[in-house]
């Protein structure tokens, strides 16, 4: 691997590194064979840092975070290879009883699914209370007063009321607002957020972003973001992890990635969102779907799709559609998985840097 | 999988229609009883669509914008007749299809068709492609069309499937084998059959990926201009409403807001509400910073709206006006202000224009100067 993310080896690095992440692979053995959901990812957070995974479903952008949490069921998952460093621990490593209290304690998450995510048959104070008794070592009373102070500090309003409620009294932005207290109620080193305002409705999901943001800048804890949403992305983090078909394609911060794209993929993406000035155009396409997980081309997973994929006769050189590239490191943090940035296609990459308008007109 | 490149090659959308209207809607309401107890004794109304009255023009694309629950889907599938109306009266061309009954209101479901948002669950997984697009050719079928032929019906199958970028032979596949994008096609392809001039379009691209949204738009685009399309095209983002409306409806608790040609909504809202939900869509481009108007609150329920304007309950402009008492008081008329821009605000003249551009274009950051989100330092 010449993974420029992997590039600290042995050991935390620098006391600055929050979560670091090397060589992930999730396996699933399902009945029609394997599926490599997480495929050799890596990637570091620093502390008080905001990183978002992103790419559509099935990229195995949620079952990275799974991973770091070890929530994945074995079997059928498997992890097949990897380490998650955590504050000078392997997670993956690590005893199941440390790992409960590093889970929900130093490292917290939320779901997309605020209302399947909460239990239905507790008040929201009791779902609050049990993290803070089970982390903090509080008392019944104290435990109620820490869920009643945690509501307040997400802005629900009337929290002495509210705490006293089930899930199914409250909206969804409320109940998006109680996971992220009960998530906060530890205060984290890190939270992880996977889609956290996927089903919310535009106003609403302007509320939750406002204080994710706002909480993260108060408390300082590093914030993995995980979403499909790149608007979402653009005003919430600083750096950008692009994955597809379980690999990390691109890599940089969130001005680097959304405004220069370096990976086919990415361009793609951000190029097939509607938005003002494309109407009366055709919408760009990334043509095709993402590849069928049990019969993944064995070159570049992107080849298929990819408007730039070349064949070559030369004897010896790669080609897209039968050598994977490798994520290769383009300086100062960005890398890109792709042949464009091999130094024997120098030629090709001008081309690419200077997009026609057609040329992403594939159809 | 590309959709089918037709004679009408680069169609995008073009201007709003002709004109004529196709269907006309005055003072719809739908209101969806509440029983409570076990008399089932009536409580109340849920005012799902609560007094709307608007006209789609022949070959527009018609953007209904809202939040959850503000009736932008109840309100496509009463004029449809899924739903029965509590009032008011709808019109495809000049007919009432409220008031239809037997026969005239088979034919008319012929005509109005529907593309759900779900293209999962609005597929009978037990039935392979052929009988699901080919149910609602049965049940239209008469002497012209055949359609009651299982060949005649076969072929159209196939034909349908083709248009809409699949391969005549997947009619024998069933639901589980397609994936989103294509199962959405097939929903298409159903809704399509049946050769009707309107779509309504309940949040056909919601539920897909980013780029297999763009398919689907861009093939919703290339038939309408084929088959002489009108869409209602119902949907929560806001940069799919803009890419592909002529004019754009903003809905809020059961009312129109705001109705505009998109251009005019998208540059120069005058709604408070619209101006709130534009500022707070984020935007892909880091350098773009909106002034974000921050709704407080969640929306009221619909069984029991506020008096007065809907809205006041979370209106920034009325707090900024010092709370106008008719607000809370007066229901504001849905009134024309100039240029086919309609909107239901009694202050809509009192926005200023500033305002509402840094909340809704926001303001573009040259790249590298300081302000931008910080650059961080990746070496070390």
């Amino acid at each position: 691997m010449t993974s420029v993310l992997a590039s600290a080896q042995g050991g935390t690095r620098a006391d600055d590194v929050v979560l670091d992440v090397r060589d992930l692979r999730t396996y699933f053995h399902v009945m029609d064979g394997t599926v490599r959901a997480v495929d050799g990812v890596d990637f570091q957070i620093r502390r008080s840092g905001r990183l978002a995974l992103v790419g559509e479903s099935g990229c195995g952008k949620s079952v990275t975070a799974l991973t770091i949490m070890r929530l994945i069921d074995q079997p059928p998952g498997e992890i097949a290879s990897g380490e998650v460093w955590f504050d000078g621990r392997d997670l993956l490593t690590l005893p199941a009883d440390q790992m409960r209290a590093v889970r929900g304690g130093e490292i917290a998450m939320i779901f997309q699914e605020p209302m399947t995510s909460l239990n239905p048959v507790l008040t929201v104070g009791d779902q609050i209370g049990e993290a803070v008794k089970l982390h903090q070592h509080l008392r019944d009373r104290e435990a109620f007063e820490a869920a009643v102070q945690a509501l307040r500090d997400v802005g629900v309003p009337a929290p002495e009321r509210r705490v006293k409620q089930y899930p199914h009294e409250l909206s969804g932005g409320m109940r998006q607002r109680v996971m992220i207290a009960m998530a906060l109620s530890c205060r984290p080193k890190l939270l992880i957020a996977d889609e956290p305002t996927t089903a919310l409705d535009v106003t609403i999901q302007r509320q939750i972003l406002e204080l994710i943001k706002e909480i993260q800048e108060r408390t300082g804890t590093a914030l993995l973001l995980i979403t499909h949403d790149l608007g979402v992305v653009a005003e919430t983090v600083d750096e950008v992890v692009v994955m597809y078909a379980g690999r990390i394609v691109e890599t940089g911060t969130v001005e680097e990635v959304l405004l220069e794209p370096r990976h086919p993929y990415t361009r793609g993406l951000l190029s097939s969102i509607p938005s003002r000035g494309k109407r009366g155009q055709r919408l760009s396409v990334i043509k095709g779907v993402v590849p069928n997980p049990f019969r993944m081309p064995p070159g570049c997973k992107f080849e298929p799709r990819c408007p730039y994929a070349w064949e070559t006769s030369v004897q010896g050189e790669p080609t897209c559609a039968q050598n994977e590239p490798e994520l290769l490191s383009l300086g100062d943090g960005r890398a890109s998985r792709c042949w464009l940035h091999d130094p024997r296609f120098t030629g090709r990459l001008r081309d690419y840097e200077r997009p026609t308008a057609g040329a992403e007109e594939a159809r | 999988m590309s959709g089918p490149d037709g004679g009408a090659a680069g169609g995008g959308p073009g201007e709003a229609g002709n004109g004529v209207p196709i269907v006309e809607i005055e003072d719809l309401k739908t209101y969806f009883p509440i029983r409570t107890g076990i008399l089932r004794r009536l409580a109340g109304y849920v005012r799902a669509v609560d007094g709307v009255s608007f006209e789609i023009r022949r070959g527009e694309v018609f953007g209904l914008v809202g939040e959850s629950g503000c009736g932008k889907t109840t309100l496509g599938r009463t004029l449809l007749r899924l739903q029965r109306p509590t009032g008011g009266v709808a019109r495809l061309e000049g007919r009432n299809v409220l008031e239809f009954r037997g026969r005239d209101l088979r034919k008319m479901r012929r005509r109005m068709q529907i593309i759900f948002q779900d293209p999962v669950g609005s597929l009978n997984p037990r039935m392979p492609v052929s009988d699901i697009i080919g149910e609602g050719l049965l049940a239209q079928a008469d002497v012209e069309n055949r359609w009651g032929e299982r060949k005649v019906r076969d072929k159209r199958v196939g034909d349908y499937l083709e248009e809409v970028g699949l391969r005549r032979d997947y009619a024998r596949r069933y639901p589980h084998e397609f994936s989103g994008g294509q199962r959405q096609r097939i929903g298409i392809a159903r809704a399509l059959a049946l050769d009707p001039e309107f779509i309504f379009a309940d949040e056909p691209v919601s539920a897909l990926d980013v780029s297999i949204q763009s398919q689907i738009l861009n093939l919703l685009l290339d038939l309408r201009d084929r088959h002489d399309l009108t869409y209602l095209f119902v949907a929560h983002n806001l940069s799919v409403i803009q890419y592909i409306s002529d004019r754009v409806g903003v809905m809020y608790l059961g009312k129109l807001v705001e109705l505009s040609p998109v251009a005019e909504l998208y540059a120069n809202p005058r709604h408070p509400y619209t101006i709130a939900l534009l500022s707070a869509v984020p935007d892909p481009d880091p350098r773009v910073r909106k002034k974000r108007i921050v709704l407080t609150g969640d929306v009221p329920s619909p069984a029991a709206p506020p008096p007065g304007c809907r809205f006041h309950t979370r209106c920034w402009l009325r707090e900024q006006l010092g709370d106008p008492e008719e607000c809370a008081t007066i229901d504001p008329p849905f009134r024309e202000i100039g240029g086919g821009h309609r909107v239901a605000c009694h202050f809509a003249e009192r926005i200023r224009e500033e305002v509402s551009t840094a909340a809704v274009i926001g303001v573009e950051e040259p790249p590298g100067v300081p302000g931008g989100a910080d650059p961080i330092s990746q070496a070390s």
